[in-house]
């Protein structure tokens, strides 16, 4: 993964599938981001990602929270398709914004 | 009917090794990439809980997961996945299928697992008895293309 932060967007861009296996480290690396810098808007880029199942929804869930507490807006970038339809079976999908690029 | 199966130490690592294997098993049928997506979304679901939940955290030698993956050739093709696990079992079948419901809420789980299942195959048979393991088996039935149609 690697992290971009300026003028208060911190941009996460992930390259790895996104399963359980991966979601229990990139949690707390994540947060660590968002901690230090508290952005006002937190972007994950997804361009990279070919995979993810429900543990990515557990994820970007718990960001979503944590992001809420600290006012930032959360954007998700470049989902595949797949990944769209695991994303729109939660709720999440109705709060946080989803775009491509 | 072609088959295939893996025998996996149950740890999260070797989840992806399944994934790709079962994917790369059913890629030569006449599927599109939705499809096989689904499919693959699915065994991460079922082999992922077969490791979080089938053995307590308390891993020995017998501590597998056992995966199966059958192509039907009928009239449409099918796909059957077993995701057989010989842990402590699931008490409450009902409580753990219901969407958001899970056992981990501090790791952050979604509960959302056997939603993707359910949702993504067309059919899914639980069978689980405590203290002897859990078989989750899935099925989905592949749309013909229109082009073949055409052609037959």
């Amino acid at each position: 993964m690697n992290y971009n932060y300026k003028e208060g967007n911190l941009v996460i861009m992930l390259d790895e599938d996104l399963d359980m296996n991966s979601c229990k480290y990139l949690r707390a690396i994540i947060d660590g981001y968002i901690m230090r810098y508290q952005p006002k808007n937190f972007i994950l880029d997804l361009s990279l990602v070919k995979f993810m199942d429900s543990s990515g929804i557990g994820l970007i869930i718990g960001r979503y929270n944590l992001l809420k507490l600290i006012d930032s807006s959360m954007t998700i970038v470049n989902p595949t398709n797949s990944i769209k339809r695991v994303l729109e079976l939660s709720n999440v999908s109705k709060d946080i914004v989803m775009r491509s690029e | 009917m072609n088959s295939m199966t893996i025998e996996i130490k149950a740890l999260l690592e070797n989840v992806a090794t399944v994934r790709v294997a079962i994917s790369s098993f059913i890629s030569n049928l006449d599927i599109t990439i939705d499809e096989l997506m689904d499919v693959k979304t699915a065994v991460s679901e079922a082999v992922t809980n077969s490791v979080e939940h089938g053995y307590d955290g308390i891993l020995d030698d017998e501590s597998t997961v056992m995966i199966n993956a059958y192509i039907i050739a009928d009239e449409e093709d099918m796909i059957r996945i077993e995701v057989i696990d010989k842990g402590v079992g699931i008490e409450d079948i009902e409580l753990a299928t219901t969407p958001t419901y899970t056992s981990k809420p501090e790791l952050e789980h979604a509960g959302m697992g056997f939603t993707i299942m359910e949702s993504f195959m067309d059919e899914i048979v639980i069978d689980s008895s405590k203290n002897e393991g859990t078989k989750i088996t899935m099925n989905k039935k592949l749309k013909k293309k229109k082009s073949r149609e055409i052609s037959v």
